[in-house]
């Protein structure tokens, strides 16, 4: 989850970290009051969850309460990503001296620094026209980043006297806060110093690890990755909240072939061999072991009520722990409810392994259904949905000609 | 011979009085792995299916000789439990918990590596060395009927297409050395190169099958491996997850892990680089028992 600026620097902030003073407008009157209260001189930037605002024209300086407003009123009829900007983030500006980049990620594997002497511009285009002032490293997430470490980084970055300690002991404290709050990328953009040697962190950015919101009830207010304007993508995450275990996920696609499809690797490759046939997913799917079959309905619900599909794919890989029957259970209820007539909405089952017999029975009850034989790869499984889906296109082709 | 486990191999159970640890550990058991241990706190001097139970892993090493260590344990826990097993002795570690935060994963895949542990996961069905040994749910209640033993090492991030290629094999007339699913989730104890050149160095593994997805540089750290000349035995390649680039980048269609980062993370860019470094790249499963036929000999009988 991208954080805001003001989040991720009242977060800074609440750790003891050095952030400039600010505050948050609506209107291009609340921004020139706040630049009053802030003393005058201040930067207005639009407050979204985006890179490169000022490429955009969403950060404007301004010297005076005036131009603030000015400003406010400029940036507030602006868009980004289609979305009007609402909010505006007012801040102090400070008497800059030297200006340095700091952030952290992960490789695959680790923790990574990055820093440069090089501040307050764009890094991609210092690593481009400059890459040997971008200094790279993975660190030991047993051991953290220490002080000295950090000296010894930003010594290699060509720092010296009074500002390496005092930068290398920031940078620590900025790992520390990067470990604490779980966050997936924090950037400081210029780690500014003034003219008294006094740093301050004046550009922050913030991701936090979606896997770890858990622990961090404080920002469950943020934007959520369960929400979706689909009412069937809906249905879906409410199942999820709903019901106890891992969870689906449905994601709508423009083609006609509904998909169930499970084991992230499978679900995959059969969605590849479907596109490489000619035919057109309708969605893609992903099942989580769950205790119930409430979850597994939902995507199957979506599917039959997706006025797009024409057909159904239920395509796992070869399971090792769970029942085929618990897959077919969900099935028949989702049929029954949604009075789907397999015989006209093809429905093809390449599931094989424990309690497989049990299965196959009771996928019998549903006429017109196919059960792919033992032994059938992925790609029969693919080749048969997209010959089915392919004629049910055509007859209603022929039935809306005539 | 085999990678990592194999008849030698003593196996402590983490969390083996839970649901699954107590029916992986039944099935394991039935397959004819040596569990020595399992290990719940506060339950100490209790028995599964068996098994003794401890209430800690290095009890549990010193009462019975356990010297690799499946875990069972919930998100919450997992990094910790890594690092006990870890500080225990234990030097082969598979952890099956998906979506484990960021920071707990690095933190527990550094205190293995620092130890020179292996760690398999997270976001792991398990590992099999046929009629060996296998550590967590891999094959279910019937291992045979997917993983015959034979001469191919495979490395799969995904625990259900390790069950395919397997199978695949099997049905081409070849068996596996050993399998392995190195995990799913972004972070992973051992990248797949590590795993490819234990294979290499293995004198019974005459080729490599692996799996790779959109997202993370364990594709192009084997080609890289290749390039260099670590790696010479011949490996076939199936990297799915291409029909992702007709959509928006950082949409994840499963793993969280195979979610398109730049353009370096795709699966036609990392198709195209496996085979450009001298990999088989394949685009289904059929080719590759059809294609090893030409590089290596049957390990196995072929199966109907």
């Amino acid at each position: 989850m991208k954080l805001v600026e003001d989040s991720t620097k009242q977060l800074l902030r609440s750790r003891g970290l050095p952030v400039p003073a600010g505050g948050v407008a609506t209107t291009a009157a609340e921004c020139a009051e706040l630049a009053r209260e802030l003393g005058g001189a201040v930067a207005v930037k639009a407050l979204v969850a985006a890179g490169r605002r000022g490429k955009a024209g969403l950060v404007k300086l301004a010297a005076s309460p005036d131009e603030a407003k000015a400003a406010a009123t400029d940036i507030l009829g602006k868009e980004i990503a289609g979305r009007p900007v609402e909010r505006l983030y007012v801040e102090k500006r400070l008497d800059i001296a030297e200006e340095f980049y700091v952030s952290f990620a992960f490789s695959d594997r680790a923790p990574k620094i990055v820093l440069s002497s090089k501040g307050g511009v764009d890094i991609e285009h210092v690593f481009e026209t400059e890459p040997g002032s971008v200094l790279q490293a993975d660190i030991d997430a047993a051991r953290g980043l220490r002080p000295w470490d950090a000296t010894e980084l930003w010594s290699q970055a060509g720092l010296t006297g009074r500002t390496l300690p005092t930068v290398a002991r920031l940078t620590a404290e900025l790992y520390a806060a990067f470990v604490a709050l779980d966050a997936q990328m924090l950037e400081i953009n210029p780690l500014a110093i003034d003219p008294d040697g006094k740093p301050c962190l004046v550009g922050a950015m913030m991701e936090i690890d979606d896997d770890a919101l858990f622990r961090h009830p404080e920002l469950a207010h943020g934007p959520s990755r369960h929400a979706s304007e689909n009412p069937r993508e809906r249905a879906v995450l409410e199942a999820n909240r709903a019901y106890p275990g891992g969870d689906s996920r449905y994601t709508e696609l423009e083609g006609d072939i509904g998909l169930l499809v499970a084991g992230g690797g499978a679900g995959l490759l059969q969605h590849d061999l479907i596109v490489g046939m000619g035919g057109r997913p309708a969605n893609h799917s992903d099942m989580s072991p769950a205790p119930g079959t409430e979850k597994m309905e939902a995507v199957l619900d979506a599917v039959f009520t997706n006025p797009r599909a024409r057909s159904l794919l239920i395509g796992y890989n070869y399971l090792q722990m769970a029942p085929c029957d618990h897959v077919v259970k969900a099935l028949v209820k989702s049929v029954a409810r949604n009075k789907v007539d397999a015989t006209r909405f093809p429905i093809v089952l390449r599931l094989f392994g424990p309690r497989e017999a049990e299965a196959r029975a009771l996928a019998a009850t549903i006429p017109g259904i196919r059960y792919l034989p033992p032994g059938s790869s992925l790609e029969d499984g693919a080749r048969t949905i997209v010959t089915l889906t392919e004629q049910v296109r055509e007859n209603s082709k022929q039935v809306a000609g005539q | 011979m085999s990678i990592l486990i194999d008849e030698e191999t003593r196996v402590v159970v983490q969390g083996i009085t839970g649901n699954q640890g107590r029916f992986d550990t039944k099935l394991s058991l039935a397959y004819g792995v040596n569990i020595v241990a399992g290990v719940t706190p506060g339950r100490g001097g209790e028995a599964v299916e068996g098994v003794p139970v401890f209430n800690t892993v290095r009890q549990a090493v010193e009462s019975t000789g356990a010297n690799a260590a499946v875990l069972y344990v919930p998100l919450l826990g997992v990094r910790d439990a890594v690092i006990e097993s870890v500080e225990a002795g234990c030097k082969v570690l598979l952890a099956t918990t998906e979506n484990v935060p960021r920071h707990d994963a690095v933190a527990a895949v550094a205190a293995a590596r620092n130890a020179g542990a292996w760690l398999v996961g997270f976001n792991t069905n398990g590992i099999i060395s046929p009629g060996k040994c296998k550590l967590g749910g891999i094959g279910g209640d019937d291992p045979d009927a997917v993983y015959p033993a034979g001469r191919i090492g495979v490395v799969s991030r995904s625990g259900g297409m390790s069950a395919e290629i397997s199978w695949a094999l099997a049905r081409g007339g070849y068996g596996v050395s050993t399998a392995v699913s190195m995990g799913g989730d972004r972070t992973t104890g051992r990248s797949m190169s590590e795993y490819l050149e234990l294979f290499e160095a293995d004198p019974d593994t005459d080729a490599m099958v692996i799996y790779g997805e959109p997202g993370t540089s364990n594709e192009s750290q084997v080609g890289e491996a290749i390039r260099a000349g670590r790696l010479s035995k011949p490996v076939v390649a199936l990297v799915a997850g291409a029909f992702q680039e007709n959509y928006p980048a950082g949409v994840s269609f499963g793993h969280v892990a195979a979610m398109i980062g730049d353009s370096a993370d795709t699966a036609t860019a990392k198709r195209r680089m496996l085979r450009d470094a001298g990999a088989h790249v394949v685009e289904s499963l059929d080719e590759i028992p059809v294609l090893l036929k030409g590089l290596v000999p049957q390990t196995a009988a072929p199966r109907p």
